[in-house]
C-alpha cells in the first residue's frame, strides 16, 4: 500500500512537469524568448515541488502514525502484562500484528495469551484502518496543494531554473551530509547498546577481565559480569595481528622496492597485475585456504619436529592474514619510496653510493614516516579483519603467546555471539561493546597514521 | 654586455694559468702523480691533466645533444663551463662523474679518462670513481639527517674510517675544508635541513670533500643562493683548488671570470671554444663566443 | 692514448693514483662487500615477489584442485518401473498429484531389481544409501512433465550420493589386483566360504596383513616414544635445581605416573600386534583396521576375513555361480588400499558400484546441477543458484543506493562545497569511514535498519542497504578523483557562455567523468560483492532452500553461502565450496575486467 501510495505521487510529478511546462508556454504565448527560464524548468520546478512535498508528507504521516500505533498497543496491554519482561511484551504485539493481518502465528501458551492477543489485534486493526485512509489522503492532498503552488508560481519572469537548481544543490548536499549521518549512525547506535551493557558491567571489568565466557552464567537474561573479560581476546587478536605483520611487512616493503627500483618494466608489468590479484580475492577464499590447506601444512610440519600444533593454530590465521595485506603494504609503500625526490637520489649516487645503500641510508629513512603510517593501517586492516579469523582461528578464548595453539579474536567473538543461538538481548550487550572497543581502536591506529605522515612529512624543500 | 675582467676579484685573475691558444699538450703518466696538497700558486704542476674527454658524443634517446667534444681538464685549477641554457654544459658535467647512468635513455660515446684511465670501463667500479669524482648540485639537496650524518654519509659508505675518532676528525675537516665549520659546530646533530640555502650547499660540498676526491663537479651551485652566500661559496672554490681539480658549469660570466682558471664555452652541444680565462672574454677566437660575451644571446 | 696501466676485465680497482685514498686492499675489500650486499638485497627484493606470487599459486591451486571434483556426477542408469496405483491412481495426470506421490519406495524396488542378491535389512539399507534423494526427484520431475512414463519401465539417470560419487572418482582408495598363483576352489557359492588353492597361493595377502599389523605396531611406538619423551621432560625439571616445592613435586609426579603406564600401554600393544604379524602358521584374521581384500572367482566376490598361505575364509558378498576349480587365470585376488574404517563407502557397496559399473551403467554427467539449484544440506544435490540470486538482488540495492548518492556527494564536495570546517570535517569523515571495518556497519545495520526501522532480517534490502552504506565512501572518493581530473578550463567555458554552476556540472564535467566514476564505482561493488562479515551480522547466514524473488524476501549471498559450505564435513561439500569460490571469482574477474576496459576506452590524456 505504501508503495502504490509512492506511485501515486511519482505520477503526479510527472503530471506537474508537463502541465507546467504547457502553462508556462501558453503564459508567453509562444513566444519563449520571453521566459526567464526554459519551460523544461518550469516543469522540472514543480515536478522537484510535488515529489518532494508527496514524499516527504507520505513518510513522516507512515512513520508517525505506526510508531502511534505501537504506542497505542503497548498502552493497551492489560495490568498483568505489563509486568512481562519487554521482550515479551514484544513478542506479544508482534504475534497480534500478524494476527490480524491473518499470517501464520504460533498457538498461544495459554487462553488468556490468546485472549490478550485477540484484544491487541483488534487495537491494531482500528488504527490500521485509520492508516488506511489517512496517509493517502494527506501525502496525496499535499502533493496535490504543492502542484497548484507551483503552477500558480508560473510567470515570465519567474526564475524557475534557479529554483530547481537551489533545491538541487540542496539535494547535493543531503547526499553529501550522509556521509557524516552514517557516522554519526555508527557510533550512536554503538554507544547506546555498548552503554546499556556498561550501565550491569563495570567497565574495568570488561576491559581487563582474563575470562571470557559471555553465554556461561547468564541468569534471567543478565550476562555474568566476571565471564566478559575481553583481554583473552585482546590478546589474541594481537597475536595474529602481528604475525601478519611479520608476513605483510618485509614482503610487501621489498617487494615495493624491488619493483619501484629494481624490476625491469617487463617484471613489472606481470607483477604489479598479480599484487593486484591478490588484494582484490575476497576473504572468505583467504579463509578457505587457510583451513583447507594451510593449518593442515602446518600442523604436519610441527608435528614431523615433534610440536603439538593446534589445527585451528594462530600461526596460520596469521600467515593468511599476512598474505592478504601484503599488496596494501606494497602500494602503500610504493607511493611514499616514489615521493622521495630524485634529487635526494642523485645526491647519494654522487657520493658513489651503490643502489641498496642509496635505498637502506637514503630513501628509506627519508620515506621511514610514510611506512610507518602504512604499517598501522595494515595493523588496522588486520584487527579489524572477519572472515580469515571466523574460518582459520579458534573459538574458545584462550590467554596465550603460543603461535602454535588456538586463539580467537574480537571478531570471531561478535559473529560467534550474534549468530550464534542465544536470545538477541543478551548477546548484543557484549557484541555491541566488542564492536564499538573495535570500531574506537581502528580509529586511533588511523588518526595516528594520518598525524604521523603529517607531522613528520618531510620537507624536500 | 662590456667584458669586466678587470673589474672582477683581482686573486682569480692574478693567478691564471698563462695564456696559450692551443690545448695542454698530452701529459705523461708519470706527471700525473702529483702531490695534490701543493698550493697552486707553483704553476710548474699546471700543466699536468687529470681529465681529459675525446670524441665525446651523448643522446638521449635518438636526440644528440653533445657532438663530439675534446676537452682536457687541467688538475688542481678551476674550469668553468659557459654558454647559453641547453647548450650541454651540464649533460657534459654528468659524463664525467656517470651521473648520466642513472638516466635510462642516455647513451655515451667517446672516451673520458681519469688520471689516463677510461671511466667508462666496464672492469672500472662507477661506485669507486663517484668517490673520487665529486659532485655537488645546483639546488642544495642535503640528506634529512643530522649535519653530522650528512657528511659522514660518504666515508661511512667507502669505509675510509676506522674509529669513530677518526671519522669525527674527517667530518670536522671537511666542514672547515668548506668554511662552514665555525658556524654550526655546536649544531652538528641538528637536521641539514634546517640551515639557510647558503649553509646547505656548502654542506654539500663538506659532503662531497669528506669521500676525499680529487675532482669536485659543481653543477651551477649558486644559482639559487643570495649574493651573500654567493660570495661565500665562490671563495671557498678558490681556496679548495689548491687541493682539488674542480669543474664548474655556470650561468654567470661574472662568475666564471672570477673563479676560473680556464674557461670552455658551448654553444647546441657544441664546444666551441677553450682557454684561459682572461683570454676567453677579452680575446675571444670565435664569432660565437664574441657574440654571447657581448650579449647578443644567453 | 697510452694507458698507465692496461685494465683486466675482474681488476675491479684499476685506478692508481698516489694519495688517493680509494685503492688499498681494503677499499677494494671493502668494494667486493658493498657489491655483496647489494646483491643480497636485490635477492631478497625479488624473493618477496616470488613469495606473493607463490602464495598467490598455491591459493588458485587450492580452490581449483578441490573445485575439480565438483565438475562431475556420478549417475547409474537402471529400469524403473512406475506403478500408476501408487503415483496416480485415478489417472489424473495431474502434477500437483504425482507431486505428492511417494517416489522413493519406487527407487527402492528398482535398487533391488538391479542387485538382486542384497539380503537382509542392514544390507538393503547399505543398498538404498547408494542412491541420492535427487534421484527421486529427478524421476518425479520427469513422471509430471510427462505423465505418459506412468506405468512403464524405462531406464532413468539416477543421481549416485555424495559418497557413492566420490568412491567412483576414487577419492575413497581403490580397488587393484594383487599377485596371485595356481587354481582355486572354493567350498560353496554363498555365506561363509573357505577357499582352497596351492600353497603360498594368498601370499600376497598375507604379506599386507602382516605389514600391515607391523605398520600399527609401529605407530604404538611411536605413541609410546611421546609419552616418553613426557616421561624424561617432567623428570628433568624433578632433578632440576632448585628442586621444586612439594605440592608442584607431588603433581609432577603424577603426570610422570601417567605418562609412563599410557607408555606402557602402548609398547604391551605393539608386542602383541608384532607378536601375531611374526606367527607364520594358522590363518590369521583380518580385522577391518587393515585395507580391504577379496577373491574373485567364478563369478562371484568373496571378502577376506581369515588368511593363510594356502587357504582363505570369508563372506560371500555376491553369490559364485558354482563351487569348480578355477584355473589361475579364471580368479583374481583384488585389494582396497584403504581400511573400510576410514572411508564412508563399506565393502560390500564398493563390490556393488564396481559391478554396476562393469556392468556399463554408471557415467558422470557435468555438473549442472551445481549452478541451477539452490542450497541443499545433501552434498550432492547443492548448487548456488539461489545464493547468486541472493546476491544479484543485494548488488541491485547497493548499486541504486549507493552510486547516485555516492555521486551526488561528490558533485557537491568537488563543484559547490565552499571550503570552510565543515566540509573538511566531511572529508575526514569520509576517509575514516573508508576505514572502518566491514563488520562494525554489520552491527549499524543491525542496531539501525533491522531493530529501528524495521527492515526484515535476512533479506536482499537489509544486506544491500549496509553494503551501500560501506560502498558509499569508496564511490565518494573515486568520484572526487574523477571530477577532479576534468580540466577548470571546461568549466570556464561552459561558464563563460553563460551557463549556470549547475548546468556547467550536469552537460559538460559530469559527462567526462562518468568513466571514472562508474569504473571506480564498479570497483567498489566487486569489493562488495565479496564481503561476508556485514552478512553474517544481519542474518543472511540462514539456510535459504528457495530462490527470493524480489528485495524482500529471505536471502544468502555468494560469499556467505561459500562460508556455510566451508563448515560442512562432507568432502563434498569442500569440493562444492572451491567450486563456489570459483563462480564468485568469475563474477570478480568480469567485474573488474569491465572496469578495467571503461578505463582503457574512455581515459583521457589531458
Amino acid at each position: 500500500m505504501f508503495w502504490s501510495n509512492a506511485l501515486v505521487i511519482v505520477v503526479l510529478a510527472g503530471a506537474a512537469f508537463i502541465l507546467s511546462r504547457q502553462r508556462a508556454i501558453a503564459v508567453v504565448e509562444g513566444n519563449l524568448g520571453n521566459l526567464h527560464s526554459r519551460p523544461g524548468y518550469h516543469g522540472l520546478y514543480a515536478a522537484l515541488w510535488t515529489f518532494l512535498v508527496g514524499t516527504l508528507v507520505l513518510i513522516v504521516l507512515a512513520g508517525l502514525l505506526s510508531i502511534w500505533t505501537d504506542r497505542v498497543m503497548f498502552d493497551a496491554l492489560p495490568e498483568d502484562s505489563q509486568k512481562l519482561e519487554h521482550i515479551q511484551q514484544v513478542q506479544l504485539i508482534e504475534d497480534a500484528k500478524a494476527l490480524a493481518q491473518n499470517e501464520i502465528v504460533s498457538t498461544a501458551n495459554n487462553a488468556r495469551t490468546a485472549e490478550i492477543r485477540a484484544e491487541l489485534a483488534k487495537v491494531y486493526r482500528s488504527w490500521k484502518s485509520v492508516q488506511a485512509w489517512l496517509v493517502p489522503i494527506g501525502s496525496i492532498g499535499m502533493a496535490l496543494a504543492a502542484l497548484s503552488f507551483a503552477l500558480g508560481q508560473v510567470r515570465p519572469r519567474f526564475r524557475a531554473r534557479n529554483q530547481s537548481e537551489w533545491v538541487i544543490q540542496g539535494l547535493l548536499l543531503a547526499s553529501a551530509g550522509l556521509a557524516i549521518l552514517t557516522t554519526l549512525g555508527i557510533v550512536l547506535s554503538l554507544i547506546g547498546e555498548t552503554m546499556k551493557f556498561f550501565s550491569h558491567v563495570p567497565i574495568y571489568k570488561f576491559l581487563f577481565g582474563t575470562h571470557w565466557s559471555p553465554l556461561s552464567g547468564v541468569f534471567e537474561g543478565k550476562i555474568n559480569p566476571d565471564s566478559v573479560g575481553a583481554i583473552p581476546l585482546f590478546t589474541g587478536t594481537l597475536l595474529i595481528t602481528l604475525i601478519a605483520m611479520l608476513v605483510a611487512v618485509p614482503v610487501g616493503l621489498m617487494a615495493a622496492i624491488y619493483l619501484s627500483d629494481y624490476a625491469s618494466a617487463t617484471t613489472r608489468a606481470w607483477a604489479k597485475p598479480l599484487l593486484e590479484l591478490l588484494a582484490g580475492i575476497p576473504t572468505v577464499v583467504y579463509g578457505f585456504f587457510a583451513v583447507v590447506t594451510l593449518a593442515p601444512l602446518i600442523r604436519g610440519a610441527g608435528e614431523s619436529l615433534g610440536l603439538s600444533v593446534a589445527s585451528e593454530s594462530a600461526l596460520a590465521a596469521g600467515m593468511v592474514m599476512g598474505i592478504m595485506i601484503i599488496p596494501f603494504i606494497s602500494s602503500l609503500s610504493d607511493d611514499v619510496i616514489n615521493a622521495v625526490p630524485q634529487s635526494l637520489r642523485d645526491g647519494s649516487y654522487g657520493l658513489g653510493a651503490t643502489k641498496a645503500e642509496t635505498l637502506t641510508r637514503v630513501v628509506l629513512p627519508a620515506a621511514l614516516p610514510g611506512i610507518v603510517s602504512a604499517v598501522l593501517l595494515g595493523m588496522s586492516r588486520a584487527i579489524g579483519e572477519t572472515m580469515i579469523v571466523v574460518m582459520a582461528a579458534g573459538q574458545g578464548a584462550n590467554l596465550t603467546w603460543n603461535p602454535l595453539a588456538a586463539v580467537t579474536t574480537v571478531t570471531v567473538q561478535i559473529v560467534a555471539l550474534i549468530s550464534g543461538d542465544t536470545e538477541a538481548d543478551t548477546a548484543a550487550g557484549p557484541a555491541f561493546a566488542l564492536g564499538f572497543t573495535l570500531f574506537c581502536i581502528t580509529l586511533i591506529f588511523n588518526v595516528i597514521a594520518l598525524r604521523i605522515v603529517q607531522k613528520y612529512r618531510q620537507k624536500y624543500d | 654586455m662590456p667584458t669586466t675582467v678587470q673589474q672582477s676579484k683581482p686573486t682569480a685573475a692574478e693567478n691564471a694559468v698563462p695564456a696559450s691558444d692551443a690545448p695542454i699538450s698530452i701529459a705523461t703518466s708519470d706527471a700525473a702523480f702529483k702531490d695534490a696538497s701543493k698550493p697552486a700558486s707553483q704553476t710548474q704542476d699546471a700543466t699536468a691533466i687529470k681529465m681529459r674527454g675525446r670524441n665525446v658524443n651523448v643522446y638521449y634517446g635518438e636526440k644528440q645533444a653533445i657532438f663530439n667534444v675534446n676537452l682536457d681538464i687541467p688538475a688542481n685549477a678551476v674550469l668553468s663551463l659557459i654558454g647559453p641554457s641547453g647548450c650541454g654544459k651540464s649533460t657534459f658535467l654528468r659524463c664525467l662523474n656517470r651521473m648520466n647512468d642513472v638516466i635510462d635513455i642516455c647513451r655515451v660515446e667517446g672516451d673520458i679518462t681519469l688520471d689516463g684511465h677510461d671511466i667508462y670501463d666496464p672492469a672500472l667500479d662507477v661506485v669507486e670513481l663517484r668517490a673520487r669524482v665529486g659532485m655537488v648540485f645546483q639546488k642544495p639537496n642535503p640528506f634529512p639527517k643530522s649535519i653530522f650524518e650528512n657528511v659522514a654519509y660518504g666515508p661511512r659508505i667507502h669505509g675510509l674510517t676506522s674509529s669513530k675518532d677518526e671519522l669525527q676528525e674527517l667530518v670536522e675537516s671537511s666542514l672547515r675544508k668548506a668554511g662552514l665549520f665555525e658556524e654550526i659546530k655546536d649544531r652538528l646533530n641538528e637536521p641539514g635541513t634546517g640551515l639557510s640555502g647558503g649553509q646547505q650547499q656548502r654542506l654539500c660540498i663538506a659532503r662531497a670533500i669528506a669521500t676525499k676526491p680529487d675532482v669536485i663537479l659543481m653543477d651551477e651551485p649558486c644559482s639559487s643562493l643570495d649574493p651573500i652566500a654567493t660570495a661565500h661559496v665562490e671563495e671557498l672554490i678558490d681556496e679548495l683548488r689548491a687541493n682539488y681539480t674542480i669543474i664548474i658549469v655556470t650561468h654567470s660570466m661574472q662568475q666564471a671570470a672570477r673563479v676560473s682558471q680556464r674557461t670552455a664555452f658551448f654553444h647546441m652541444g657544441v664546444l666551441v671554444e677553450e682557454g684561459d680565462t682572461a683570454q676567453i672574454f677579452t680575446k675571444p677566437q670565435d664569432q660565437r663566443t664574441q657574440d654571447y660575451i657581448t650579449g647578443r644571446f644567453g | 692514448m697510452t694507458k698507465a696501466e692496461p685494465i683486466m676485465p675482474g681488476n675491479v680497482s684499476a685506478i692508481h693514483s698516489a694519495g688517493s685514498v680509494h685503492k688499498t686492499d681494503d677499499a677494494t675489500r671493502r668494494l667486493r662487500q658493498r657489491y655483496a650486499f647489494e646483491a643480497r638485497f636485490k635477492m631478497l627484493g625479488l624473493l618477496a615477489i616470488a613469495i606473493a606470487v607463490a602464495a598467490l599459486a598455491a591459493l588458485l591451486w587450492t580452490v581449483v584442485g578441490n573445485a575439480v571434483g565438483a565438475l562431475r556426477q556420478s549417475y547409474v542408469r537402471l529400469p524403473v518401473f512406475l506403478p500408476a496405483a501408487d503415483i496416480d491412481p485415478q489417472a489424473t495426470n495431474d502434477p500437483q498429484v504425482i507431486r505428492s506421490a511417494e517416489f522413493s519406495g519406487i527407487m527402492k524396488s528398482a535398487l533391488r531389481s538391479a542387485v538382486p542378491y542384497v539380503k537382509g535389512r542392514s544390507d538393503k539399507r547399505k543398498l538404498y544409501a547408494l542412491l541420492s534423494d535427487g534421484a527421486a526427484l529427478d524421476v518425479r520431475a520427469q513422471a509430471m512433465a510427462n505423465p505418459a512414463v506412468i506405468g512403464q519401465t524405462k531406464d532413468y539417470e539416477l543421481l549416485l550420493s555424495d559418497d557413492a560419487d566420490l568412491w567412483l572418482k576414487g577419492y575413497m582408495g581403490a580397488i587393484s589386483e594383487l599377485p596371485h598363483s595356481g587354481s582355486a576352489t572354493p567350498s560353496g557359492n554363498k555365506g561363509r566360504v573357505k577357499i582352497t588353492a596351492g600353497a603360498n597361493a594368498f601370499a600376497a595377502i598375507l604379506q599386507r596383513v602382516k605389514d600391515g599389523l607391523k605398520s600399527q605396531a609401529a605407530d604404538l611406538r611411536k605413541q609410546a616414544a611421546a609419552q616418553q619423551n613426557g616421561v624424561t621432560a617432567y623428570q628433568t625439571l624433578l632433578a632440576g635445581s632448585p628442586p621444586p616445592a612439594a605440592d608442584i613435586l607431588q603433581r609432577y609426579q603424577a603426570l610422570i605416573a601417567g605418562f609412563k603406564s599410557r607408555r606402557d600401554g602402548f609398547i604391551e600393544q605393539a608386542q602383541a600386534l608384532e607378536q601375531s604379524a611374526k606367527s607364520s602358521s594358522g590363518s590369521m584374521p583380518i580385522s577391518s583396521s587393515l585395507p580391504s581384500f577379496f577373491v574373485r572367482i567364478n563369478g562371484g566376490v568373496i571378502k577376506a576375513q581369515a588368511v593363510s598361505s594356502g587357504t582363505l575364509e570369508g563372506e560371500v558378498i555376491f553369490p559364485l555361480s558354482g563351487t569348480d576349480t578355477a584355473e589361475n587365470s579364471q580368479w583374481q585376488l583384488l585389494t582396497i588400499n584403504r581400511s573400510e574404517l576410514a572411508r564412508r563407502i563399506s565393502d560390500k557397496q564398493a563390490i556393488w558400484l564396481e559391478k554396476l559399473k562393469a556392468e556399463g551403467r554408471v557415467s558422470s554427467i557435468f555438473n549442472w546441477r551445481f549452478l541451477t539449484d539452490s542450497n541443499s544440506r545433501e552434498a550432492e544435490l547443492a548448487g548456488v543458484w539461489g545464493a547468486a540470486v541472493g546476491s544479484f538482488w543485494t548488488m541491485l540495492v547497493t548499486f541504486t543506493l549507493a552510486f547516485p548518492i555516492g555521486t551526488m556527494a561528490a558533485i557537491y564536495l568537488e563543484e559547490f562545497a565552499p571550503k570552510n570546517r565543515w566540509t573538511d570535517f566531511i572529508e575526514v569523515n569520509v576517509n575514516n569511514l573508508a576505514a572502518v571495518p566491514s563488520i562494525v556497519f554489520g552491527l549499524l545495520g543491525l542496531a539501525v535498519f533491522i531493530g529501528l526501522f524495521g527492515v526484515p532480517r535476512s533479506t536482499a534490502l537489509a544486506g544491500g542497504i549496509v553494503l551501500a552504506l560501506m560502498t558509499m565512501p569508496t564511490i565518494m572518493i573515486a568520484g572526487r578523483a574523477a571530477i577532479r581530473a576534468v580540466p577548470p578550463s571546461i568549466r570556464e567555458a561552459a561558464l563563460g557562455v553563460g551557463a549556470s554552476k549547475v548546468q556547467t556540472v550536469t552537460h559538460h564535467v559530469l559527462p567526462l567523468a562518468m568513466p571514472g566514476i562508474l569504473t571506480g564505482s564498479i570497483i567498489g561493488m566487486a569489493q562488495a560483492l565479496g564481503e561476508t562479515a556485514p552478512l553474517l551480522m544481519i542474518g543472511m547466514f540462514a539456510f535459504i532452500r528457495e530462490v527470493p524473488i524480489g528485495v524482500l524476501e529471505p536471502a544468502t549471498a555468494l560469499p556467505v553461502q561459500i562460508y556455510q559450505w566451508s563448515d560442512f564435513p562432507e568432502r563434498m561439500f569442500n569440493m562444492k565450496t572451491a567450486a563456489a569460490i570459483l563462480v564468485l571469482l568469475t563474477f570478480l574477474v568480469v567485474m573488474n575486467g569491465i572496469a578495467i576496459i571503461l578505463r582503457k576506452r574512455f581515459e583521457r590524456r589531458w
